[in-house]
């Protein structure tokens, strides 16, 4: 029985993490988002901890930016610089594997 | 009949362009004068034909006119190459020579005394490239200081040959010190004496530098003649390197890119750029947009990352990694930005090759 049990095991789940956008203070706080559940709030804020250190970073090695945009092979997440904040897009380019980190809860 | 001297004239601006081709077209030899808008078209007109002389104008939206030059200066070394400027910036010149332009010549100078200019430019055309010291013609670089020392001088010789600049303190008729290729004193002018051609100026003696060689300078120029006698051809893998180095530089300016900063994965290796003053400040954005991009490519399970880019008012900046080093490649903002990141692999794979 035991080794039924294991083949009968659920599958990961597998969920296409959809496109949409969010914008963020300077402070890296979120306030508005269009992104959805499918997005939990601990990686909206990871992102936009991430990105405004990036323009930040870049603003300090006198190369400052007013766009940004990280291409994966399955998402592109897209940056403009808006008075200190920015809003972020996100765009997967196609079906995202399962079991994603972004689609578990935050440990 | 003999064939006419060519002159190139690289500058954005078309006004310019004429009034250079107006001034130059006085020069007795009668040259033949070319025209140029962009540093990359410069460097494919020189690869396609042989010119006597470069005119470039510095300051050029893309590449600048220091790398036109600095291109040029290594893949072209028989090219005379003049450096006109509409700023009066000590920094420009003095870059300028250390790079071993011919001459550099502010425009209104030119507008305000065209003879001089001509007469330069004239002189300039008719110097010999059979090699040797220029401006002393047929002399080599021991003779030049054999005279200085034998007339009693006291200067200060600043010699550059191609990118290389060397200087010789010269006090009383006594050979005081030598830098030269990163050595100072007697080795420095060993090295000195390898230089087969390039190009020296006076400057004011400086009665206050410290004497480093204190040997006999008869002996000291016999045995430096003994190693010029003696003195070999760049080795294969100097030249290998050379040449490798040139080919980056012309794939780059080929490609149109303003500048490539190539950056170790490995913080303890120092970054490299051209094109580009603070490299060590965007090498380090450049690790750590690596880094971030990477954390954040797991957290969304994103896949591998391919690149990053960024843009402002003034230009585009794309970072690609290849070969164990993340390349960090600025294009103008009017650069094909669907096919920059191709572009910039190809840039980044000529490079790490």
């Amino acid at each position: 029985m035991g080794i039924l049990n294991w083949f009968g095991k659920p599958a990961p789940d597998v969920q296409k993490l959809t496109a949409g956008s969010f914008t963020v203070d300077r402070h890296g706080n979120v306030l508005t988002t269009t992104v959805g559940s499918a997005y939990p709030q601990w990686l909206l804020d990871d992102t936009a901890r991430e990105v405004l250190a990036l323009f930040r970073g870049a603003h300090d090695a006198q190369m400052p930016l007013t766009g940004l945009e990280l291409h994966f092979a399955g998402l592109d997440i897209t940056a403009r610089e808006m008075q200190g904040g920015a809003i972020i897009f996100v765009a997967p380019q196609k079906a995202v594997a399962s079991s994603s980190p972004a689609c578990k809860d935050h440990a | 009949m003999a064939t006419r001297d060519k002159i190139l004239v690289l500058d954005d601006e078309n006004d310019w362009l004429e009034v250079c081709r107006d001034y130059l077209s006085q020069l007795p030899s009668k040259p033949e004068i070319r025209t140029v808008s962009s540093g990359t078209g410069a460097v494919a007109m020189l690869d396609a034909e042989p010119f006597r002389l470069l005119v470039c104008d510095l300051k050029l939206p893309r590449m600048d006119g220091l790398q036109v030059l600095s291109i040029v200066r290594r893949r072209f070394p028989e090219l005379r190459t003049v450096a006109l400027t509409g700023f009066s910036d000590e920094d420009f010149r003095s870059r300028a020579y250390a790079m071993g332009v011919d001459l550099f010549w502010l425009k209104s100078d030119m507008q305000q005394n065209p003879r001089m200019f001509l007469e330069c430019i004239e002189s300039l055309l008719g110097t010999e490239d059979g090699g040797g010291f220029r401006d002393v013609k047929a002399k080599n670089l021991l003779d030049v200081i054999r005279v200085e020392l034998a007339l009693g001088n006291s200067s200060v010789l600043r010699i550059t040959s191609g990118w290389k600049a060397a200087h010789v303190w010269i006090k009383d008729g006594q050979l005081v010190d030598v830098r030269a290729d990163g050595a100072d004193g007697e080795a420095a002018l060993r090295r000195l004496l390898n230089w087969k051609s390039g190009t020296f100026e006076s400057l004011p003696a400086e009665p206050s530098h410290v004497r480093i060689i204190t040997r006999s300078v008869d002996a000291i120029l016999i045995e430096s003649a003994q190693t010029v006698e003696k003195a070999e051809n760049p080795t294969p893998k100097q030249e290998e390197e050379e040449t490798r180095f040139v080919n980056r530089l012309t794939a780059v300016a080929y490609e149109g890119a303003e500048f490539v900063v190539t950056v170790p994965v490995k913080k303890s290796e120092a970054a490299k750029g051209w094109g580009i003053k603070e490299v060590d400040r965007l090498a380090a954005w450049a690790r750590q947009a690596d880094k971030s991009a990477r954390r954040l490519g797991e957290k969304f399970n994103a896949g591998p990352l391919t690149h990053i880019t960024g843009h402002n008012l003034e230009r585009h900046l794309l970072l690609t990694q290849e070969g164990g080093r993340i390349f960090a490649v600025g294009w103008p903002l009017d650069a094909d930005s669907e096919h920059m990141f191709e572009r910039s692999k190809k840039l980044a794979e000529t490079w790490a090759s």
